[in-house]
């Protein structure tokens, strides 16, 4: 089963786009439900996204991508 | 060291969090640590390294404080001077002269002149380095100011994996010790992140021990010596003169006292060539210290006179091409190599 990793809605306030600074697991690797996988800044601020799901990550947006609320920036398979 | 693999994957992280992660590790197992500094609490820092401290420890452990380096870096001195091991930040370096007395008279001399009765097991943790348009009181490196006074140890990270190791390391020393970090490192994009900072670092809890240099790459043709973002710079003029036909090998310094003087005469005695790259001051700084280490030592070695790729003896600029034009980087470690071989 696949399952995607989204920018989550709530994760600032505003529609400001980001831009992914760091992903901190390779791509490839396997990762647990919950483990920080990515930084993403908006303006000056670093927002952290979790893994929602175990399973093997598939990068999508690689760093230095924009990125809005919404946007699929990995998939988790497993 | 062997860096262990986590259960599931080669973790990485970015300076910032590597120094929170350390902080939190050893304020767990010993309640003697505490923070203090400007936005340390609820903040997280402004540059993300106490983040999530306070929400684990609370705000008697997580102090923020007001706007008065000279009140709260006293104050962590009394502390330290009194059992307790405080970790306190000074935000930006270039603000050390409102704080300097406490540091360098009182922090770094009252173990000496109490003849040793008195330990000051602190941490100064100070953010360095421009790149990023902050103008000339917010850019600065001023490693060399530290170091150049005796009393207190000075440790400069280049990445995440020796962040941790050496705050770690820092934190359990019973002498202060200035923890200089590049703002460039510390993963927060509108500092000019430098990626290659945020490396595989372990979850548990290790040292890396301070005063001990690494080459993190091996040649036989040229010595380039940097510290901090320097380092990054290096790699790149490495890979850049190796795609020439030179084999570049790459020493960062990780600490500047103790300085390791024997890993860079070792260097140096294998290639016979040196460049030094700094980003702080051309003059009276870390260059010039490197390279009369090995001079002094033997001479016979050098190949070709020494070089240094550093910051010229300027206030910083703040207009962004003049800023750019200022700072080291990989081509002008390249070109400096190019000339060395010319003459």
């Amino acid at each position: 089963m696949s399952t995607a990793i989204t920018v989550p809605e709530d994760l600032w306030e505003g529609d400001n786009e980001g831009v992914i600074t760091a992903w901190l697991v390779d791509d490839g690797s396997q990762v647990n439900q919950g483990d920080l996988v990515a930084e993403v800044m908006v303006e000056k601020a670093q927002y952290e996204i979790e893994a929602p799901s175990a399973g093997r990550l598939t990068i999508a947006k690689q760093e230095d991508e924009v990125v809005e609320k919404g946007t699929t920036i990995a998939s988790l398979d497993g | 060291m062997t860096a262990t693999t986590t259960a599931t994957s080669s973790r990485k992280l970015t300076i910032a969090r590597a120094m929170a992660e350390a902080t939190a590790q050893e304020m767990r197992q010993d309640p003697s640590v505490f923070v203090m500094g400007e936005d340390v609490g609820p903040m997280g820092g402004v540059f993300g390294n106490t983040r999530g401290l306070h929400e684990e420890f609370g705000g008697e452990r997580v102090r923020d404080t007001p706007i008065s380096e000279t009140a709260f870096i006293g104050a962590a001195v009394g502390a330290a001077s009194d059992g307790m091991r405080p970790i306190v930040e000074l935000m930006f370096v270039d603000f050390f002269g409102v704080c300097m007395d406490a540091i360098y008279n009182m922090m770094a001399k009252n173990t000496y002149f109490s003849g040793g009765k008195v330990n000051v097991p602190m941490v100064l943790m100070t953010s360095t380095g421009g790149g990023y348009s902050d103008g000339g009181q917010h850019s600065q490196c001023l490693y060399g100011t530290f170091a150049h006074l005796p009393g207190m140890k000075v440790v400069v990270p280049s990445n995440a994996y020796d962040a941790k190791g050496l705050m770690t390391a820092a934190i359990r020393d019973d002498n202060p010790v200035v923890f200089m970090y590049h703002k460039s490192l510390q993963g927060m994009g509108w500092l000019g992140t430098e990626k290659g900072a945020t490396v595989a670092t372990p979850e548990e809890s290790y040292t890396v021990e301070i005063g001990k240099a690494a080459v993190v790459k091996e040649g036989r043709d040229l010595t380039l010596v940097s510290l901090g973002a320097g380092v990054h710079h290096c790699l790149r003029a490495a890979k850049a003169l190796g795609e020439e036909g030179f084999d570049v090998e790459v020493v960062d310094l990780r600490s500047l006292v103790p300085l390791d003087r024997e890993t860079v005469r070792a260097s140096v005695a294998k290639t016979g060539r040196l460049i030094v790259v700094d980003e702080d001051y051309h003059s009276y700084g870390v260059s010039g210290e490197i390279i009369a280490s090995v001079a002094e030592h033997d001479h016979a070695c050098l190949k070709a006179a020494p070089r240094r790729v550093a910051y010229p003896d300027i206030p910083i600029p703040f207009t962004p091409t003049m800023e750019q034009w200022a700072l080291p980087n990989a081509d002008k470690i390249v070109d400096a190599f190019h000339q060395m071989m010319s003459q």
